[in-house]
């Protein structure tokens, strides 16, 4: 051989170049044909896009860090599925923007929690003290969300956000109604707590057929 | 996957490998006058650099992952369409992992199935599988140790809602319960006093001793004939009914607490426990044999002389 690498190692900007080259492999292989699969770009049948209340819930689950603890993600073991319900799919996840996958377990996943058999009130004694239904527990307690009016200045925004630019398939009509159930309707006083736990009950019904 | 994602792969992941060998290739090939030379003339600030081939282990090495990254290419999927020799996926996997499971412990629950619950709580295996499908489905509510929180039943006593016979067990799991207990201040008066009294008159049936507290007779006795408006529901004596699921209010074991606030809020806003049906998330088998794990909880004398199948 000769001393051809000398040409790369003195060479920094060919180096960067070369660099770049050799790890791209990977993504260009793992990475950008997912973005053409239908199984991963097609929504389950059964998905629905959220309610403006779930909308806003999932908008608090993002503020209050929910997703440090808790994954949205079900791995298809047998395992996880006999705690957590059936699997996650791709499908599910075409319309999450951001997607709450999360990388760390320190509560249960939550994937498909709104289809395990809890109840509405234990996840609001849960949300306002989790050391009153589960002693154990070192989830933070979230007492102000029961107090604290939705704040629906931006919902009509995001709606139509995820419309017009994720493709979500919202119509005008649809939003209007939304629009009218927040403005003067039966969630004109919604708190956050009745938002987060509508989100949470939410969560897994496109795959509420699938039984163990 | 189409054929040109399919290709767009393959092509990538083979150039890839080639790639590398070449690269290895083309460094471990050195004339005989290179390798002859001491230090490849490099010299920074006085510090030259020796000139030595590649460890042997290290090309070794190499070596070895580029083979293996062609057999598990021939083995699993990871070449575009192509599914590789095993036809392996992760769905597969999983199924097979579940089938498994079933087919080792299928029998097992068929078997425990055909033993009475009274009987299956001297059987020390079918509890412990009883305690942990009690861990994975119950524990949030009844807590990990069955004794519960407020609102939600200790099943560890003798005091039951609905009873605790084996059937009834059976029942509550599979088919859930729906306590309702309507607000009831408009049927005793209205007002703050007479749901006080009342409150007080409860806390006396499992406790006579508050009647010697202050002007607690004289609360009693006020509210004691206004109970028959609850006694439709908890009896005229207080004793409860499982039927409706309406607790039993003289054996001083509480579902929503003791104290006098606690049982006003219960008489002024009503309460509504509610218990998930879990017909379509557990087997008939594994309901059998989580009831029997609820039910041993309050007999564990009597599966002490523990005989094992
Ligand atoms: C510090 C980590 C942590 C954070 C932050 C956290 N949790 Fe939890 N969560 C836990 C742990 C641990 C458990 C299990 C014990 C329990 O049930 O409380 C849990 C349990 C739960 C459960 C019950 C799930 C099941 O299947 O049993 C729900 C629902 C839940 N959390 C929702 C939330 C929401 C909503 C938020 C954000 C407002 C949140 N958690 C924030 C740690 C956390
Ligand atoms: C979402 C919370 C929740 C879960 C999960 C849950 N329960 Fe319950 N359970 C309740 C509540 C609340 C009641 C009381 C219902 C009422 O107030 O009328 C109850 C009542 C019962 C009763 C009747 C108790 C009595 O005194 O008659 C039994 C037995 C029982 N549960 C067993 C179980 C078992 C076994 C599981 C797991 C398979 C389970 N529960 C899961 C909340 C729950
Ligand atoms: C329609 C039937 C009904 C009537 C009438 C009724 N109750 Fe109840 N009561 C229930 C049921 C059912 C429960 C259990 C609620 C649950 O499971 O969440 C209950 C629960 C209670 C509790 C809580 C017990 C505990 O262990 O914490 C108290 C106290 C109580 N009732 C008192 C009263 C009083 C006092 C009255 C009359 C003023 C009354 N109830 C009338 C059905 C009734």
């Amino acid at each position: 051989m000769s001393n051809a690498h000398e040409v790369v190692e003195k060479n920094v900007g060919l180096m960067i170049v070369l660099t770049l080259i050799a790890v791209s492999f990977g993504g260009l292989a793992e990475i950008v044909p997912l973005f053409w699969q239908k199984a991963t770009t097609e929504p389950l049948e059964t998905l629905e896009p959220y309610s403006a209340l779930e909308m806003e819930g999932r908008d608090i689950y993002i503020r209050e860090g929910c997703h440090v603890c808790h994954t949205q993600m079900v791995r298809p073991l047998r395992a996880e599925t006999e705690r957590f319900g059936p699997y996650s799919v791709a499908g599910e996840d075409v319309w999450e923007h951001p997607f709450l996958w999360g990388s760390k377990r320190t509560g249960p996943d939550l994937a498909h929690v709104g289809i395990r058999p809890i109840t509405e009130q234990w996840h609001r004694e849960h949300l306002r003290d989790p050391r009153q239904v589960v002693p154990e527990s070192n989830m933070p307690a979230y007492p102000w969300l029961e107090t604290t009016p939705v704040d629906w200045s931006h919902t009509e925004r995001k709606l139509r956000l995820f419309k017009n630019t994720f493709g979500v398939p919202y119509t005008d009509e649809g939003i209007a109604e939304q629009v009218e159930r927040f403005t003067n309707g039966e969630w004109s006083e919604a708190t956050e707590e009745d938002a987060l736990v509508a989100y949470l009950l939410s969560l897994g019904r496109e795959r509420k057929e699938v039984t163990q | 996957m189409s054929d040109f994602w399919s290709w767009f792969i393959i092509v990538i992941v083979v150039i890839n490998l080639l790639g590398c060998a070449g690269l290895l290739l083309w460094n471990n090939s050195i004339s005989a006058e290179e390798a002859a030379k001491e230090t490849t003339g490099h010299s920074f600030d006085g510090i030259v650099e020796r000139n030595s081939p590649l460890p042997r282990w290290w090309l070794g090495l190499f070596i070895g992952t580029l083979v293996f990254a062609c057999v598990y290419l021939v083995l699993y999927p990871g070449l575009g369409k192509f599914d590789g020799v095993l036809g392996w996926t992760s769905s597969g996997q999983y199924d097979s992992e579940v089938a498994l499971v079933e087919r080792q412990t299928g029998p097992l629950f068929e078997q425990y199935a055909q033993v009475p619950i009274e009987e299956l709580i001297r059987y020390p295996e079918a509890l412990a599988v009883g305690g942990r499908l009690f861990a994975n489905n119950c524990a949030i509510c009844h807590g990990s140790d069955a004794r519960g929180a407020k609102g939600y039943p200790n099943l560890t006593d003798d005091a039951w809602l609905y009873g605790g016979s084996p059937e009834q067990i059976v029942t509550s799991i599979t088919a859930g319960r729906q306590g309702a207990m309507p607000p009831m201040a408009a049927a005793i008066g209205n007002t703050d006093e007479a749901v006080r009294d009342m409150a007080i008159y409860v806390q006396s049936l499992s406790r006579p001793d508050v009647a010697n507290k202050g002007d607690n007779a004289a609360a009693i006795e006020r509210a004691k004939p206004r109970f028959m408006m609850c006694a439709a529901c908890h009896g005229p004596d207080g004793s409860g009914n499982q039927m409706l699921g309406a607790p039993n209010l003289t054996d001083n074991s509480w579902l929503y607490g003791p104290r006098l606030e606690d049982i006003e809020y219960g008489i002024k806003h009503g309460r509504s426990g509610h218990m998930p049906a879990h017909e379509s998330l557990l087997s008939k088998e594994r309901i059998h044999v989580i009831a029997a794990y609820v039910y041993n909880l309050s007999h564990r004398a009597d599966a002490d002389n523990t005989t094992t199948p």
